[in-house]
């Protein structure tokens, strides 16, 4: 099933806003799939494998994110990415 | 590791009127992009002055220069002037390995710098920093 979709939700360190250097990090664990990605949060939807979208969501710290990926290897994107956002720092 | 980024991953200069605006952005991109990515600073005029330096602009693209390829932002003006006059001096092969990105100077090296740590192709690399026109902020 290569076009499966699934959506992660994952929470955000309370004191880990998804500022630059963060956000950086995020974007390139997401680069790694070939997965359409987007990322939720503050009633707007990011592509996850773009910077600036991510950086416009204005996530503070300790929010829910709400990952979505569909395509090829979705869920084992939702998943990675899931388990990285609580480990940002 | 220089030789294996510089074959690797696709480079940045970024050309400003300030040696300061081109050098500090450098260091911020560096901080979001990781230590994978080149980034050569062309700021400020020939003597310390606000302005653009064209032999300091053709020297970066050419140190810039290789086979992942690189993109070149700059600010605005007399930027685009010396990027300009600098493509006139250079082989074209060493054109077809660099574009030019029309997109705000901080926004767009921010995006670029990111994407090119993602192992993006220099055209990826080149959208992204234009789509700093668009994305909004707020």
């Amino acid at each position: 099933m290569p076009s499966s979709e699934t959506e992660r939700r994952a929470r955000l360190p309370e004191t880990v806003p998804l500022h630059a250097r963060p956000a950086g990090e995020f974007v390139r664990a997401a680069a790694q799939f070939p997965a359409e990605i987007s990322v939720a949060a503050n009633g707007k939807r990011a592509n996850a494998k773009s910077i600036l979208e991510i950086l416009a969501l204005g996530a503070v710290g300790g929010t829910e994110l709400v990952i979505a990926a569909s395509g090829d290897r979705a869920a084992e994107a939702a998943e990675h990415l899931a388990g990285l956002v609580p480990q940002l720092a | 590791m220089d030789g294996e980024s510089r074959n690797g991953f696709v480079g940045l200069v970024l050309v400003s009127h300030s040696a300061a605006i081109a050098e500090g952005l450098a260091e911020l991109v560096a901080q979001v992009a990781g230590p994978s990515v080149r980034i050569v600073a062309a700021g400020g005029g020939p003597d310390g002055t606000f302005g653009t330096d064209g032999g300091r602009v053709l020297n970066a693209l050419q140190e810039i220069a290789g086979p992942a390829g690189a993109v070149v932002l700059m600010d605005l003006g007399s930027s685009v002037l010396s990027v300009r006059a600098a493509f006139g001096e250079l082989p074209k092969e060493t054109i077809a390995q660099l574009r030019i990105a029309d997109a705000p100077l901080v926004e767009g090296a921010i995006a670029a710098g990111v994407t090119a740590s993602t192992g993006g192709s220099v055209d990826e690399v080149l959208a992204a920093a234009q789509e700093a026109r668009t994305v909004a902020k707020l």
